[in-house]
């Protein structure tokens, strides 16, 4: 079972290797960065390595034609170079990076990270783009503002605890020459839920249930009452008439009554290999949610007592989600 | 707001307006050269992008961009005959530069042709390198570089003047060390040819004299070169620049000879033993495209690259194609060649056979009344003052196969070139050597910084004679019949008829009478002169001289050092500015007491984690370190007591910051062993 342990997974493209160890030791891991000349690294972009190109044909030019103002305008823009090097530094220096929150997802889907970013001394940061590896990438301007908000979405592996690798904050304002990056590691994980897994009927650890009960696939039609929005309620349930009369947005709560509790248990699935059993597990969890009813996990040294509603949801698929899962990394 | 990252990849809006913006002013300077449908491409482009933009129309297609670049070429071809010189690349760069707009849809398009601008912009320099072109192009600079800095700030929709600000500031900081590398980088010979300039009118004197030409130059008040003396400046009278010397008379032109009719024997310049008062100055002269240049006589330059002719001229081995600067030492009472050599003699003495019969007729008349060679030229001169001959600047055409009998008996109205081509022939007629000068007379003189304006209406020309013990004698034909020409110059000889600079209404030069207008124009003439001798003219000589004025020798060293030292001194403020403002203010004594403290802990091993409170971490060193702990957690009182209960008391928070300090100095050791380990 000690494989299941191994949670770290390298987004390909996150830097790895000798390079990503002296990360390690450069930029550690923090829940906040602030950005300075440790972290920050510059280098000549394409277009800048193109650029100075043009600097040696307007060297050469100069030679060719003795033009001396040919000379002037080749150490000009040379002199700009460097001094664009200040400046695309400074356009990150001083930044800070906190991490916010990052959603659970189920595999294959995508977590949402939530970061921000604040400005440091400088007025304004433009162009700045920000990047995990593997996932997607935004684009972000800090002018008249101290701070911002970003959301990205990055694809989650397998059971456990995801770990996006090192985010990519990059820009190479203000004149494209040279390209400043840092590779910070946020110290932000989500948590991956196990696969669903139909299985046909929930199999033994019935014995609580009422046999020939079945669960109502699309329950919930009995009208229980008013509850304030929570994010994630379906759009149908909303009570758009008591918005319309200006009160708060409300969610109507339907409830099925079942008047029993369901366990689900791990030791239903005798001989069905661990992955599997958690995924069949979080399958009826979430057949269960889904009919209102009222269900309960017991896993080895856990178990949870009968409930239904998103807090019982997340309490059970984190548990399922865990299970045998090592707190290496925080 | 955050942009998906594909988005941003296009040009902002604001981008876009500042690229055609640079566009427009790039092409400005070479509007004179360029034939006008290239004004009509950038219009058509500029236009069509920016309804493109608007979304009225699209992108042309990219056969559509085949059919316009082939169009490109094609119309270059057509309208230079060639695609090889340099105004044809130029104009050919310039089309693209227009077209590219077309596809300018992506970030890297934008740098294509931001790029090409920059190029472009130094395309300028290579036609002239003017003062007024040179300030322009440092605006263009800034326009093209904020283009550059418009296209990294994504999501800007509207069109912002303020982008300008951070380009310039850029800009300006960049230039003191562009200033450090221009003075100081070494200058090299070319590499490799170059096209050159294939339209660029040949200016100046031309190597061929023949009347009846219409001569352009009289109209012309563009400056040929500018004269610094070492010493005073002499009367402008005595200021003859020989340029040529014309020795042939061909089919009714005088020409000067070629160098294989020379003899090897007359190939080299005779050096003379110099004699009389020295002239020391420099010259510096604007591109003419040709060989020759100028100096009063007899000169010498002591710089390599000028070479002397036979007949006592200047001249450069390759053609004159950028400005040049030369010295010349001239002792003008120097007798030249005072021993003609047979060859020269009957060179000298050459007239075709039976041409001008009334003109021969009259030399020999004249010189049948004269005692001596000498005397015939003074009774030549007093012919041309005593005869109605009139100096003018509108002559009637000759027209006649034997033109100086037509100009002698008939006209008698002309301008410098008749005067000398009748007057040389006069004296070869009658046997005495005489040839024809020609080149500048006079010049003007600025008071602002003690240079000689010589303009392109200065051109002049004159003879010389050969006179037995005396050499080759000046002789100004024009001086016997417009005394003024030679005096005042060409503005007064001619006020009576107003033809000076009738061409150019607009000429500074003719509003010399305006006092102001006078002065503004001095003075940009004296800029001008300390822009081209310093700037343009700036080579690898006044290099040398400058860095050996300041450091004295001049070794790789010491150019490394200045080049390194520079660049610091002007990089430090530069990155004082931008980053020195993030550095914290220092902290304030409490903190700083706090902060000895952790370090002194951290010595023991004890390091305060990031974020750590100093009463968690006072709670772990006394977990850690038990001897320790008493210390930790008496210290942390104390500046948990100074750095957050409010310090009214400014007195009392002295004292307890004095205590806290002396708490700090008895930190318990360890072990005396362990501590002499960690010294030693």
């Amino acid at each position: 079972m000690g494989a299941a342990a191994e949670v770290t997974q390298r987004t390909p493209g996150s830097p790895g290797g000798r390079f990503g160890r002296w990360l390690e030791r450069r930029i550690p891991a923090a829940r906040s960065v602030t950005l300075d000349q440790r972290r920050i690294f510059i280098f000549p972009s394409l277009p800048g390595l193109f650029f100075l190109l043009l600097l040696l044909l307007i060297l050469l030019t100069a030679i060719n034609y003795q033009n001396n103002m040919a000379y002037a305008v080749a150490f000009l823009l040379a002199t700009l170079f460097i001094i664009a090097i200040l400046h695309t530094y400074a356009n990150l220096a001083g930044l800070s990076l906190h991490a916010v929150s990052a959603t659970s997802a189920f595999p294959g889907q995508q977590s949402e990270f939530t970061l921000r970013l604040e400005r440091g001394r400088r007025a304004s940061h433009f162009g700045l783009r920000l990047a995990w590896p593997g996932g997607s990438d935004t684009q972000v301007s800090l002018v008249d503002r101290d701070s911002a908000e970003l959301a990205l979405f990055v694809p989650v592996g397998t059971r456990g605890w995801h770990h996006p690798g090192r985010l990519l904050l990059e820009s190479s304002y203000p004149l494209g020459l040279l390209r400043c990056w840092t590779w910070v590691d946020l110290d932000l994980r989500a948590l991956v839920y196990p696969q669903p897994l139909a299985s046909s009927v929930l199999p033994g650890g019935s014995s609580e249930r009422p046999e020939g009960a079945t669960v109502p696939v699309s329950g919930s039609d009995d009208f229980h009452g008013f509850r304030e929005y929570r994010r994630g309620d379906s759009l149908r349930q909303v009570y758009w008439k008591g918005l319309a009369r200006g009160l708060a947005l409300q969610t109507k709560h339907y409830a099925a009554f079942a008047d029993h509790s369901a366990w689900l248990d791990w030791e239903a699935f005798p001989g069905i290999p661990v992955e599997q059993r958690l995924s069949h597990l979080c399958y009826w969890a979430l057949q269960y949610e889904r009919g209102g009813e009222d269900y309960g996990l017991r896993l080895p040294g856990t178990e949870i007592a009968p409930a239904r509603g998103e807090a019982q949801l997340a309490r059970v698929l984190t548990a399922l989600a865990l299970f045998r899962i090592g707190e290496q990394r925080q | 707001m955050s942009v998906p990252f594909g988005a941003a990849s296009l040009i902002p809006r604001n981008a876009l307006v500042w690229i055609i913006l640079s566009q427009f002013a790039l092409l400005l300077p070479h509007l004179g050269r360029l034939p006008v449908w290239v004004v009509l491409v950038y219009l058509l482009t500029a236009v069509w992008r920016l309804l493109v933009y608007q979304g009225r129309v699209s992108f042309p297609g990219r056969w559509v961009r085949i059919a316009l670049i082939g169009a490109g070429f094609a119309a270059v071809f057509f309208s230079y005959g060639n695609l090889l010189g340099l105004e044809p690349t130029v104009a050919l760069l310039l089309t693209a530069f227009a077209l590219k707009l077309l596809e300018l849809i992506r970030r890297k398009d934008a740098y294509v042709v931001i790029f090409l601008g920059y190029f472009i912009c130094v395309t300028a320099f290579l036609f002239t390198q003017d003062l007024l072109l040179v300030l322009y192009s440092l605006f263009t600079l800034l326009l093209v570089t904020t283009a550059l800095v418009a296209l990294h700030r994504p999501g800007e929709h509207r069109f912002r003047v303020d982008t300008l600000r951070l380009p310039a500031l850029m800009l300006a900081q960049a230039f003191p060390l562009m200033l450090v590398l221009f003075f100081l980088f070494p200058r090299i010979g070319p590499l490799w040819t170059v096209p050159v300039q294939s339209h660029a009118a040949r200016t100046g004197v031309s190597d061929f004299m023949k009347p009846g030409d219409v001569s352009s130059l009289s109209q012309s008040d563009e400056v040929a070169f500018r004269v610094r003396f070492a010493g005073d400046i002499p009367p402008r009278s005595e200021l003859y620049w020989r340029g040529l010397v014309f020795s042939v008379l061909d089919a009714g032109t005088w020409r000067s000879l070629r160098y294989h009719e020379l003899p090897a024997a007359e190939l080299r310049a005779p050096r003379l033993e110099p004699s009389g008062p020295e002239l020391s100055y420099s010259v510096l002269m604007l591109p003419t495209q040709q060989n020759w240049l100028y100096s009063l006589r007899y000169a010498r330059s002591p710089q390599s690259g000028v070479l002397a002719t036979p007949d006592f001229r200047l001249y450069s081995p390759v053609e004159v194609e950028d400005q040049l600067r030369y010295s010349v030492n001239s002792w003008p009472e120097t007798p030249l060649e005072t021993e003609l050599s047979d060859w020269r003699r009957r060179t000298e003495l050459a007239l075709p056979p039976a041409s001008n019969p009334r003109s021969r007729e009259l030399a020999l008349g004249i010189r049948a009344e004269s005692p001596t060679d000498a005397a015939f030229v003074d009774a030549v001169l007093a012919y041309f003052n005593r005869e109605n001959f009139v100096y003018t600047l509108q002559p009637t055409l000759l027209s006649a196969p034997e033109p100086m009998d037509q100009f002698l008996f008939e006209t008698r109205r002309g301008f410098c070139e008749h005067y000398a081509f009748a007057f040389t022939l006069m004296m070869r007629a009658a046997g005495v050597p005489a040839r024809v000068v020609a080149g500048y007379q006079g010049g003007e003189i600025n008071p602002l910084n003690r240079t000689v304006i010589v303009h392109q209406f200065d051109a002049h020309a004159w003879a010389e004679v050969w006179l037995e013990g005396r050499g080759w004698v000046r002789v100004d034909p024009t001086a016997a019949v417009s005394p003024e020409r030679i005096e005042l110059g060409l503005e007064q000889a001619v006020a009576g008829e107003g033809s000076f600079l009738a061409n150019s209404p607009l000429s500074p030069l003719r509003y010399r009478g305006v006092n102001w207008v006078n002065m503004l124009r001095l003075r940009y003439d004296a800029w001008t002169y300390r822009w081209q001798s310093w700037v343009v003219g700036f080579n690898s000589d006044q290099q040398y001289r400058l860095l050996q004025d300041l450091f004295g020798t001049v070794r790789a060293r010491t150019f490394v050092i200045i080049v390194l030292a520079s660049g610091a001194l002007v990089l430090l403020p530069v990155a004082w500015l931008l980053l020195g403002r993030h550095r914290r203010r220092p902290p304030d004594p409490a903190e700083r007491l706090y902060l000895a403290f952790c370090a002194r802990l951290a010595r023991r091993g004890l390091t305060r984690g990031r974020g750590e409170g100093p009463r968690d971490f006072c709670r772990r060193v006394a977990g850690t370190d038990p001897a320790l702990g008493q210390w930790a957690e008496e210290f942390t009182a104390g500046f948990e007591e100074l750095a957050y209960a409010s310090s009214g008391a400014n007195d009392g928070a002295r004292a307890q910051l004095k205590g806290l300090r002396r708490l700090l100095q008895q930190m318990p050791g360890r072990a005396a062993g362990a501590s002499r380990l960690v010294r030693g």
